[in-house]
């Protein structure tokens, strides 16, 4: 083998040598790399049962890598609403490529962005599932030490955001108890946060600071090991009834898993452009807490605003020591998004800009092609959620996982 | 296919290169032909092809087979630049399809040999850097994997299971999802 391998990845040959010679007069080891790099993960996880060399090839990291590089596109998890328990891994044209079971039982997928799957309930379940191996670990239900009993045990109205701390590697998980029922005030929302697999010594929930403001949980994104938050739509009820808490509906409240701590709040771009004074103004400014969302894009904050039938603004938070927010996409919708569609998240950008969106109460996939301005709809089951899926389905290790 | 040039293009498409099987027989092509292959497109760029080039691991039936290929598909990649020239109107893309397509058929039945043949044109694909070639001979054996168990494929390809039974239903146990 003197010339250089026309494979497509770049592989030493002393890489290469690591590989058993295949057996039996069949091909050398670096042309069935190249072979066997053209199959989907499916069929090469199956033809590990083959022999010890195409066993060997195939969960090499590196053929990992060469496979994930060579069969580019994103990769998402979704749940299906004819499907309690399943999580699927699934492509962009809507091919599942595997399927997992989940707990069932009303657990919701979360949207992460992790080698990993995390389902929850209202209820204080929160599961952690790895994709490739199938392998499922239950977080402890158990509060704090700090927080037990002030904990509603009987109704905990849970929620769970899910990130990896760029600094570690550590993948943590926030447990918010309480999230607010409009008359719930009175009841304050605890902050907990749990490290997967942090070892013996991380295995109970960390008591952290509760924020000033009430957050509207269901609505957070994590982006960079940051989880944010918008506040609650109570807020708007009181400013209905007369009540000017000065809360502004694009508040942004952010919580760093890094240092599990607070930041400083920052202010959204949207409700700076109202003015008061005007009525029509003031009826759209209550307007705007039901028209956002908080979701990541190319790694950055985006907020999205949703004004149906009309158009979806994505701002792009392209610093958050200065609050500076960049208008990315300003795309008209008119009817291609339904009418009675109120949570419309981006989730994906391309390289040619195209956009990847969810429409989660229609439970549909939409890609915004911005040079035709046109939508198409990913065929594919209804969905109930969906999250990024940054793993590799043919790694064996277990990374975070027990 | 070949568009007529100016008389130095003419002179570097009609410069032969001498290529020498295992069992030394010698093959004549033109440059355009031979430097499908990125092995011989360095050597003839380093000056190291006079009295031929021996190419020890292909042999004369399948270096045949190669150059039948390399042809084809030079002539193609002329055709490629032709159109990319001016001559853009509707005729000249007629004429372009129905090229790629003939180049589809020839690549189909070019694929018609038996395995032995087609793992030695991967090996030789490999050996001579022909991107295209062994693009073309990789899917065939990919495809023939496809949806196959693995008892199928090592009967097709007399692979010997060397893995104990244990190892076996490991292997199992691990990606019995893909056994589904």
């Amino acid at each position: 083998m003197a010339p250089p391998g026309p494979s497509c990845p770049p592989l030493s040959q002393s890489t290469r040598q690591r590989v058993p010679a295949s057996n039996a007069g069949a091909l050398p080891a670096d042309v069935l790399f190249d072979v066997l790099l053209r199959l989907p993960a499916k069929e090469l996880c199956r033809l590990r049962a083959v022999c010890r060399s195409w066993r060997a090839l195939t969960a090499d990291p590196l053929f990992a890598g060469a496979h994930a590089a060579a069969h580019r596109g994103p990769s998402l998890l979704a749940k299906f609403r004819d499907d309690e328990a399943g999580i699927h891994v699934v492509d962009l044209r809507g091919g599942v490529l595997k399927r997992i079971d989940g707990p069932g039982g009303g657990h919701e997928l979360l949207c992460t962005r992790l080698d990993l799957a995390c389902v929850a309930t209202k209820g204080n379940s929160c599961h952690v599932l790895n994709p490739a191996t199938g392998a499922a670990y239950a977080l402890p239900e158990s509060p704090a030490p700090e927080h037990a009993g002030h904990e509603n045990s009987r109704d905990p109205y849970t929620f769970f955001a899910s990130g990896r701390v760029a600094a570690t590697g550590e993948c943590k998980v926030l447990r918010v108890f309480n999230r607010t029922e409009f008359d719930a005030f009175d009841q304050q929302q605890l902050f907990e946060v749990f490290t997967v697999n942090g070892g013996a010594s991380n295995a109970r929930w960390r008591a952290r600071e509760s924020h000033y403001l009430f957050l509207e949980a269901i609505n957070a994104a994590v982006v960079g090991g940051v989880v944010y938050f918008l506040t609650d739509c109570a807020y708007d009820l009181m400013l209905f009834f007369g009540v000017n808490t000065g809360v502004h509906p694009d508040c942004i409240a952010s919580f760093d898993l890094g240092t599990e701590e607070w930041r400083r709040d920052i202010q959204g771009p949207i409700s700076r452009s109202l003015s008061m004074d005007d009525a029509n103004a003031t009826e759209e400014y209550r307007s705007i807490w039901h028209k956002l969302t908080l979701s990541e894009l190319k790694g950055s904050l985006v907020l999205a605003y949703h004004r149906r039938h009309l158009s979806l603004d994505l701002w792009l938070l392209t610093d958050y020591e200065n609050g500076l927010w960049v208008k990315e996409y300003s795309i008209r919708t008119e009817s291609a998004i339904p009418t009675d569609e109120y949570f419309v998240k981006p989730l994906l950008v391309s390289d040619d800009r195209r956009l990847v969106i969810l429409l989660a109460s229609t439970g549909i996939l939409l890609i915004y092609d911005p040079s035709t301005n046109t939508f198409a709809e990913v065929e594919m089951r209804r969905l109930d959620a969906v999250g990024i899926y940054a793993g590799n389905l043919l790694s064996l290790q277990g990374g975070d996982m027990v | 296919m070949a568009s007529a040039g100016s008389g130095d293009e003419k002179a570097a498409a009609a410069a032969m290169i001498t290529l020498i099987s295992s069992d030394n027989e010698k093959f004549e092509v033109t440059e355009a032909t031979a430097t499908l292959s990125q092995t011989i497109r360095h050597m003839i760029e380093d000056g190291c092809t006079d009295g031929g080039v021996p190419l020890p691991n292909v042999t004369s039936k399948i270096l045949a087979r190669v150059i039948e290929y390399c042809k084809k598909h030079a002539t193609a990649a002329a055709g490629e630049e032709g159109s990319s020239s001016s001559f853009s109107d509707a005729a000249f893309l007629e004429v372009d399809r129905a090229f790629l397509e003939e180049l589809e058929e020839f690549d189909d039945a070019f694929l018609e040999v038996d395995r032995a043949t087609l793992f030695d044109l991967i090996l030789a694909a490999n050996y001579l850097d022909i991107k295209g070639l062994l693009n073309l001979t990789c899917q065939k054996v990919a495809d023939s994997v496809k949806g196959k168990t693995p008892e199928q494929i090592r009967e097709m390809y007399n692979i010997v299971n060397d893995l104990t039974p244990e190892e076996e239903a490991e292997i199992r146990r691990e990606t019995q999802w893909a056994f589904e």
